[in-house]
């Protein structure tokens, strides 16, 4: 039988996120819009850095981490219910205890030098395969690692690589051995910046910052390998994989804060003598807007119990993907419609989330990459219709 | 040190709160059940105690079988066990009722401290701490914002509206605190996972060795009769300012005691 319903473990967990979201995080937003308007960082690293700490103090940290590194290992299902709770607010915040899936290949020297660090904050990664030449045909990457002696010697450019100004290593997928391509050719380095990488940043509409690296004969040793050798291409799409379920899960928890905002404000707005709340007109954006948001929650569920199931997420990720981004842009864009000229204004922060959700439907593989990936599981037999949950 | 700290589920006091149309009790059926948020604040002040002085924090709640839902969230805070006292009889008891089965439930446990929130959001009598060191015959410490434990001796600064006042006693002593004592935790994940496998005791009126006809409805010593909603809110008055708005507000605050 289909349960869709939540432990009680599971619901306590969600509602004390919820609580703190709505305590401790929300009460920042309006020094977010304040300083982004200023043209200032969003916030104060300290801030978020205190705050980061808080939620650790109280025990929010590690959510999806193994035990052994004092994570708490609630798997994919719970690291996306927790998601769905962080994404209620544009405050640029996320529990602590997280590192790349990938970088748990790391060997035991590199484990001590990347992976622990990173899960206690020390330190920062970011995931650089993208290219100027090459974004969702990522095969095509011309990034060039080269043996001279024991080292590696890498030449380059990347390009919107998330996290990129603020990383201080990045774990960079280059070419070993043109002959072979992504099929055993291509090699993931993790990669210090003080061994000569430079970072320059993208300015974009939104909030999200990338930033193009540029690899300039960067040396670096043998044991800088993440894996092995000419193994880099499956890491690589291992990584973009296994947390694309997270993507809709935070435009779950964005899109259902908005539509409060346009309940709320229908009930109080009156015009031509009545809410406009009265008006189909609204009723249908508000219903419409429900249903939307209804159908991602189950499709990422699904993709987070596939990937907590050890099952290939890879079909039902892009369709939850692809689904929840199209679903945040036509929410927000009803909840600016229903506000009217208060909706456009900078008083309000819809127009920010309007420019900020917009992104969804672009990194982390766009719609039109989600719909070929699953027309072509379907047009090749990889995925049958008909099925639940097989 | 033993404490035990007393846990009421309460209906949320942000969303609509009813009584029943049957028996005028409160309608848990319809509400969003929640621990009452003072109790919060006792489960912290214990807890406190615990990481500096050591012991053990026990749970205690009366209530229907739904609490559980309430007492497990609270031993997701970090308490060590609970005792749940639930009995088909206690429905419709009175203050006076309740803090005899508390009183009975404490003096099973032989606690060295008992901490509890200065009242609930449903009731607010604001009575139980009193009632239940009456009934203990020990000293009742009520309407803390701080507790400072040395020894067996405690001590309090109870909050007045002019100040607060420094109060003393030896334990065993029940603590009422108001949310100006401490800043509760959140459950963390693993407390939460945790709170599933502590122990939770349920125990009945003969149990306790109460007898059923003191509690409940039949040994009430005050039943709620009649209810109504509260009328929908008036409008207010409107003061046109022709030159005297001032005087006109003065006279208004005044008439209404508010100056």
């Amino acid at each position: 039988m289909v349960d869709f319903s939540l432990s009680d473990e599971e619901r306590q967990i969600r509602d004390t996120v919820r609580s703190f979201i709505t305590r401790e995080v929300m009460p920042l937003e309006a020094e977010v819009l304040r300083n982004e308007r200023a043209g200032a960082p969003a916030i104060e690293p300290g801030v978020l850095a205190d705050l980061r700490s808080k939620a650790r103090k109280a025990g929010f940290w590690g959510v999806n981490t193994p035990e052994e590194y004092g994570g708490m290992n609630l798997g994919a299902v719970m690291s996306a219910i927790v998601a769905m709770e962080t994404g209620r607010t544009f405050v640029p915040f996320s529990f602590g205890g997280y590192a790349d899936v990938i970088l748990y290949e790391c060997d035991e020297d590199q484990k001590q030098r990347y992976l622990i660090p990173t899960i206690e904050g020390e330190r920062r990664s970011c995931f650089a395969i993208t290219e100027p030449g090459a974004g969702s045909d990522a095969r095509n990457i011309r990034t060039r690692a080269v043996r001279d002696g024991g080292d590696w010697v890498i030449n380059g450019e990347k390009t919107f690589i998330t996290g990129g100004n603020e990383a201080d290593f990045v774990m960079v997928f280059a070419v070993t051995d043109p002959t072979r391509g992504a099929d055993g050719g291509v090699t993931c380095f993790l990669v210090d910046r003080d061994m000569g990488w430079k970072s320059e940043p993208i300015p974009t509409m939104g909030q999200w910052g990338p930033a193009s690296l540029v690899f300039d004969d960067v040396r670096v040793p043998d044991s800088q390998v993440l894996g092995e050798v000419g193994k880099g291409f499956p890491l690589a799409m291992r990584w973009i994989g296994q947390g694309r379920f997270m993507i809709p899960a935070r435009a779950i928890g964005s899109a259902e804060r908005m539509l409060q905002m346009a309940i709320d404000y229908a009930t109080i707005r009156k015009s031509m003598g009545h809410p406009i709340a009265d008006y189909q007109a609204i009723q249908w954006q508000i219903a419409d807007s429900q249903v939307e948001i209804e159908s991602t929650k189950w499709l990422t569920l699904y993709a987070a119990w596939r990937v907590q199931q050890g099952m290939d997420a890879r079909h039902a990720s892009s369709i939850a993907k692809l689904h929840g981004a199209v679903m945040a842009n036509h929410v927000v864009d009803r909840v600016l419609q229903i506000h009217g000229g208060m909706g456009y204004t900078k008083e309000l922060p819809i127009e920010r989330w309007y420019r900020e959700l917009r992104l969804l439907r672009i990194y982390e593989g766009t719609d039109e990459i989600q719909r070929r990936t699953i027309a072509r599981n379907l047009l090749k037999g990889h995925v049958r219709l008909g099925g639940i949950g097989e | 040190m033993k404490i035990v700290v007393l846990v009421k589920q309460v209906p949320d006091s942000g969303a609509e709160r009813n009584l029943r149309s049957d028996d005028n009790t409160v309608d848990r059926g319809s509400a969003n059940n929640v621990i009452n948020e003072m109790d919060e604040y006792a489960i912290e002040e214990a807890l406190s105690i615990q990481e500096k002085h050591g012991g053990e924090v026990v749970v205690l709640t009366m209530g229907p079988s739904g609490a559980t839902e309430s007492i497990r969230k609270a031993l997701s805070m970090g308490p060590d066990s609970a005792v749940h006292v639930a009995d088909d009889a206690l429905h419709g008891s009175c203050a006076v009722a309740t803090s005899k089965v508390l009183a009975a439930a404490i003096g099973q446990l032989d606690a060295d401290l008992i901490i509890c929130g200065a009242e609930s959001t449903d009731g607010r009598v604001q009575v139980m701490p009193h009632m239940i060191a009456e009934r203990l015959g020990i000293a009742a410490l009520t309407g803390a914002r701080k507790l400072t434990v040395d020894g067996s001796t405690l001590t309090i600064e109870r909050q007045t509206e002019e100040g607060y006042e420094v109060v003393t006693a030896s334990t065993p002593a029940v603590v009422s605190v108001w949310d100006t004592i401490n800043e509760p935790r959140y459950p963390s994940f693993k407390g939460i996972m945790a709170a599933k496998k502590k122990p939770l005791e349920t125990k009945s009126l003969a149990d306790l060795g109460v007898d059923a006809s003191e509690v409940g409805f039949d040994g009430a010593t005050s039943t709620v009769v009649e209810h109504s909603k509260r009328p929908p809110r008036q409008a207010g008055n409107k003061v046109a300012d022709s030159g005297d708005g001032g005087v006109q507000l003065v006279q208004y605050l005044s008439s209404e005691k508010f100056v």
